[in-house]
Parts: structure tokens; C-alpha cells; sequence
């Protein structure tokens, strides 16, 4: 107690000096915590967004199909198709992980159709259960029109901002399409554009997948499927980054049960998207790093600072007993509690702007933005964020003055006692 | 060494052998001391006169281990104390030893009370109930007892001096160094602190030396060790 009162004391006595390191660990701590909980929040709702405004955050499909850079819309051959028994296993097994949110099959296609004035168009194509369609694809919701029911034949619903645009496919009107059937021959079929797809969190003029959905069962039905056969097993996870995880995990039972099968994350088969994500994630980071050793620098300067204004003080501790160690000790502390003052207050503030944000969302309607965390935004605190951020704090604390802290300790009493 | 000074030094005091020391400065060197060879029984009240550059202080930072000696030895209760770890030269200065400085080097921040009690910050064998009153006892003994929570500032030089030797002797010491304790104070104020000074020698068996180039501050030494250009002259 005698000591702290002692740092205290000394920390109102220099009180400019203190004021700032204060402030710098306020400022330091605010930023990190802010950044730090920003960067989790954003990071998900990338992963998520991504995932799902595409195939899903997994894919288990055929071994031979090449995912990568189709954005999900791969070419499947006839034979490469999942059986039946294939997608009720597959599923049962999925429905057993708990960081499994949901799984279902999809028919991915190719195709064309004859829009107006007659023109050809191709398009890709997938064909899932529309009664699934708003639990897992939170992303997507039906922005003009109607929706398509399940087992619903003969109706697609276009991704909207792509064919609005174009005014190519209108809402409300039939369209002859080729489609291919389960033998991968292209069958012609007057389809009505009931409904019109949109991203709820993506920048409308920027942004375009030029896809048709359609009905898993109706479109079985209306090109004449006999067995329920698909291309493959989307899934969705509760937290998208889990997937370096839990894939692995799936993969293993594939290839123990499923050998013809493969699992694929999202950041393989859209990986413009993946590096996207992890682009920002480092710019954050290094941003919060640099942010980091310019608190660490300014403290150190500072200490150095207070150590060279004190050498008389240090000299007489050391003349009347006090040991190296002892020297460094008081330095240290009185850094340590004034960073850990100004921290506390940073992170204070920052709860406090962050639960704000939480409370109010953040909209936006310019692209970059709209592509790093959509449109209605809602940082939250995160608790290992928190632990981590304090250790941080507290090993800056700890760090920071006490290089100085320690030079401060080893100098000559005699160099330290004749500076007056 | 792990011995305890303290009664070791009550009876066999301070022993410098061939003591020299030069500093170096740039190309040419300065010899401070020269062949210093001395023996200060315990409970001295020993001064160390001369004229400045004299080498006065050099000689009281080498016993109280703030320098160090080109060459020769300083024995304190027959150890040569050059040869302690730093662990052991810490202690000793906190255990054995007390400084007086000419600039009194109390720290502003602190009250009287604090100041004096500074020391004793490393004396973990004491609780601080025995630590209070052991300050109080000091402070009173420098008749400072009015003025237990003025900072340095609110104090004369005389009563800043005062506080320098209460922290000084706070601790116990056997051997207190004083370096020109009135070198800073009017005649009055300095006579009233080698008063003190001396009564704690008489009533406590504190060794003290201290230097000077005051010849009032000589007449007042039980003993007086001239030097002249870092060499004794007369002891």
C-alpha cells in the first residue's frame, strides 16, 4: 500500500505526463476494444453473408465436380448426380452436427431461355425446396411478386436486380426455357416469373448473380425426374468461420462412408468473396496493430521521459537502499496504473459506443460498405474479445514501462545523483 | 558475505588501504584520490575537510558504495565491501549505511512523514505500526514533530536538512555519510544541525562522517581528516 500510495502520488505530481498516458491508453484502448469486436462482428456477418447469399457456407457434391471459382454454379454431369440414398445419409449425418444450422439438396443447372422480343439468354440454374428457402437463405427474400410454393411447377423466380435490370425476364409473365432433364438432355417448358429474388444486404446496382430458381420438387416434376436424385447437399453452420473445423470433420465420414463424395467450404468455390473477407480482416488488424505500437512507443518514450526527469530521485532511492529491482518495480507501477486507468475508461467508452451501435444498427447504402457488413449493421460485445482485449491492455501495461523501467533501475548512482 | 554489519561494525569500524581513483576525462585524467589510507573507529565523529576537488566526496561515495575505486581496499567490519554482489551492496547501504546529501534530495512529492519513512519501505520485518512509530520517534528527535505533513517546500533549509537526517537515521544505521550537511544552511541553522548530529552520535554510537571545508563545522569533528588534491594530509 505504501508503494502504490507512493506511484500515486508521484503520477498526480507529473501530472501532464500522466494526463497523456492516460489519455494515449484511453485512446489505445478504445480503438483495440472497438476494433476488436467490429472485426468479429464483421468478420461474421461477411462469412455468412457470402455463404449464403451463394451455395450455402458447404457444399457435398461429387468428387469429380470442379467447384472452384463458379460461385457454386458448377457444370454436373448426368452420372456425377447424388443418388437418393446418397442425400437422405448424407443429410441424416449433417442433422446430427450441432454447428450444422441446416442442410438440403439442390439441383444445380445450366440452361436457357427465350426472354423478350425472343432473345436467348442462358442462365444459371438451381433448382431447391422454396419451404426451406427463407430459414436458411436469410439473405434472400422475394422482393417482388410472389414466392414460389413448394412442389410449384412451371415457375421460377429470377434473381431480381440482375433480370429487373435488363428488363429481360418480367414478373408476371411466361417465358419458354430449355432445361435438362435427369439424363442431361435440354427439354423446352413455358415457365411463368412469379417471383423476384433479391439480397437484402448487397449493393442493388453493383451486384449481380444472374441465376433462376426454381422448385426442387416442381422442377423434378416438370422435366420428369423418376428417382429424387440431386447434384448435391447444401449446409449452412450457426457461425460461418467454423467451417476450417467442422469440414474436416464431414470429409472424414465422407470418405468412410461416402467415398464418391466430397465437402467443399464456401471460400473454395467463391473464393474472390473468401480473400475479400480476409483482406479486411488483416487490414483491421494491422490497423489495430499499428494503433497498438504507437500506445506502446508513446508509453515508452514518456517512462523514458519521467525516468530522465527523476534521476536525482533515482539516485537517492538507490543511495538509501532501494535495489535496481525496487527502482524498476516503482517506474513499472506507476506506468502499469496509469495505463491501466486510462484503458479501463477506453474500454468504458467503447461499450458504450458499441452498445449504441447495437442498439441502433448501422445503415448504409454505399457498395464497399455494403459488400463488408450489408445494410443494417449490428455490432454486438463479444466475450472472448474482452478477455482478450484486458490481456492485451494488461500485458501493454506491464511491457510498456518497463524496458525504461528496468534502464531506469541500472543506472549508475554516482551518473543519477550528480544530475541535479 | 551474509554477515550482520551492524554489531560487526560497532566494533571494527572502517579500514581504507591504498585507496586511489581517477576519473577519466576524454584524453586527460583526473586523480580524485591518491594512496588514501585511513582507519575510522566505530562511533567516530569524523570529518573529511578541505578545499573543493579536493576529493572529499569521491571518498564518502567509495564507503558508501555509490563509486567505485580505481584501486585499494574498503574493509567495514573487516569485509571488503568492493567485493559484495549487488544484492549484499544494496542491503548494506539499506541496512548499514545512512546518507545526509549537501541538497538535502528529499522527494517533493512526499510529506515529512513519508519522506522519513521512505527507507524503511524495504524493511518488510517491520509492520507498519512499527514502521509509524519508529518515524515519529525520528521526527521528534529532530524536533519536527509540528510539521509531519508539510512538504519539502513548505520547510526551511534547516528543517529540510533535519529531514534528510531523521531519514537518514530511520533506519538504524551504524555509519551515517554526510556530504557538506550544512553547506547549504545560514551558521545558525548549520550549528543546530551538527548539534543534532552530534547528540545522536553520543546517545546512539552512530558513526558519522561527514565532509566540510567550514572551519566551524571542523572545530566541531572529533576528529578531522584534511585532504589536499585527493591525498590525507592530516588525520
Amino acid at each position: 500500500m505504501e508503494r502504490l500510495s507512493l506511484c500515486l502520488r508521484n503520477l498526480g505530481r507529473h501530472a501532464w505526463r500522466t494526463r497523456i498516458i492516460l489519455l494515449i491508453a484511453l485512446l489505445g484502448a478504445f480503438l483495440t476494444f472497438l476494433f476488436e469486436n467490429l472485426i468479429e462482428d464483421m468478420s461474421r456477418k461477411q462469412s455468412d453473408m457470402f455463404g449464403r447469399a451463394f451455395s450455402g457456407h458447404f457444399l457435398v457434391l461429387n468428387r469429380d465436380i470442379d467447384t472452384k471459382n463458379t460461385f457454386g454454379f458448377y457444370y454436373c454431369k448426368p452420372e456425377q448426380m447424388m443418388s437418393p440414398g446418397q442425400v437422405s445419409r448424407v443429410r441424416a449425418f449433417l442433422a446430427g452436427l450441432p454447428e450444422v444450422s441446416g442442410a438440403q439438396e439442390r439441383i444445380v443447372f445450366s440452361g436457357l431461355y427465350y426472354g423478350e422480343k425472343d432473345a436467348e439468354r442462358g442462365f444459371a440454374g438451381v433448382a431447391m425446396d422454396m419451404g426451406e428457402f427463407q430459414k436458411n437463405f436469410t439473405d434472400l427474400y422475394f422482393a417482388q411478386g410472389k414466392p414460389l410454393a413448394r412442389g410449384e411447377q412451371g415457375t421460377c423466380a429470377p434473381n431480381w436486380y440482375e433480370f429487373g435490370k435488363e428488363k429481360n425476364l418480367v414478373i408476371g409473365n411466361r417465358y419458354v426455357f430449355l432445361v435438362p432433364n435427369r439424363e442431361g438432355e435440354f427439354v423446352d417448358r413455358e415457365v411463368l416469373a412469379k417471383g423476384g429474388l433479391d439480397y437484402r444486404s448487397m449493393p442493388k446496382d453493383a451486384f449481380g448473380v444472374s441465376n433462376v430458381v426454381f422448385d426442387l420438387e416442381g422442377f423434378r416434376s416438370m422435366v420428369g425426374y423418376s428417382e429424387a436424385d440431386a447434384t448435391e447437399v447444401i449446409g449452412f453452420l450457426h457461425d460461418a468461420r467454423t467451417a476450417a473445423r467442422v469440414l474436416p470433420r464431414i470429409q472424414a465420414w465422407l470418405d468412410q462412408n461416402e467415398p464418391s463424395l466430397k465437402v467443399v467450404s464456401w471460400r473454395v468455390y467463391a473464393p474472390i468473396m473468401a480473400e475479400m473477407v480476409l483482406g479486411f480482416d488483416v487490414a483491421m488488424k494491422a490497423v489495430e496493430a499499428i494503433l497498438m505500437a504507437i500506445c506502446v512507443l508513446l508509453v515508452v518514450k514518456l517512462t523514458t521521459f519521467s525516468i530522465i526527469e527523476r534521476y536525482s530521485e533515482i539516485g537517492t532511492m538507490r543511495a538509501i537502499g532501494f535495489s535496481r529491482a525496487d527502482v524498476a518495480f516503482q517506474f513499472t507501477l506507476e506506468g502499469f496504473l496509469a495505463i491501466a486507468a486510462g484503458a479501463a475508461a477506453g474500454f468504458i467508452l467503447a461499450a458504450v459506443l458499441i452498445g449504441t451501435l447495437h442498439a441502433a444498427g448501422i445503415h448504409n447504402k454505399t457498395i464497399f460498405w455494403s459488400y463488408v457488413i450489408g445494410n443494417g449493421f449490428h455490432p454486438a460485445f463479444h466475450a472472448q474479445k474482452v478477455v482478450r482485449v484486458i490481456l492485451v491492455f494488461f500485458g501493454v501495461a506491464v511491457l510498456a514501462p518497463l524496458l525504461p523501467a528496468i534502464h531506469g533501475g541500472r543506472l549508475s548512482i554516482l551518473r543519477t545523483l550528480e544530475k541535479r | 558475505m551474509g554477515l550482520n554489519f551492524h554489531m560487526a561494525a560497532v566494533r571494527n569500524g572502517i579500514t581504507l588501504t591504498g585507496l586511489c581513483k581517477e576519473y577519466r576525462l576524454g584524453k586527460t585524467s583526473v586523480q580524485a584520490l591518491r594512496d588514501v589510507n585511513l582507519e575510522i573507529t566505530a562511533g567516530s565523529f569524523a570529518c573529511v575537510a578541505g578545499p573543493s576537488g579536493s576529493g572529499k566526496t569521491t571518498l564518502l561515495n567509495i564507503i558508501g558504495l555509490i563509486d567505485t575505486p580505481t584501486s585499494g581496499t574498503v574493509h567495514v567490519a573487516g569485509e571488503d565491501i568492493q567485493g559484495l554482489t549487488e544484492k549484499l551492496r544494496t542491503r548494506y547501504r539499506s541496512r548499514t549505511l545512512g546518507f545526509i546529501f549537501q541538497s538535502f534530495n528529499l522527494l517533493p512529492v512526499l510529506d515529512v512523514f513519508e519522506n522519513v519513512n521512505l527507507p524503511l519501505l524495504l524493511h518488510r520485518e517491520l509492520t507498519v505500526a512499527q514502521k509509524r512509530e519508529r518515524v515519529r520517534e525520528m521526527i521528534a528527535a529532530v524536533g519536527l514533530d509540528a510539521h509531519l505533513r508539510h512538504k519539502p517546500f513548505e520547510l526551511s533549509g534547516g528543517q529540510r536538512q533535519r529531514v534528510a537526517i531523521a531519514r537518514a537515521l530511520v533506519t538504524h544505521p551504524y555509519i551515517v555519510l554526510a556530504d557538506e550537511p550544512t553547506a547549504n544552511l545560514d551558521s545558525h541553522t548549520g550549528t543546530e544541525v551538527l548539534d543534532l548530529m552530534e547528540h545522536i552520535n553520543r546517545s546512539r554510537g552512530t558513526t558519522f562522517i561527514f565532509s566540510s571545508h567550514d572551519p566551524h563545522v571542523m572545530e566541531r569533528a572529533g576528529r578531522v581528516i584534511h585532504l589536499h588534491d585527493g591525498a590525507i594530509e592530516a588525520a
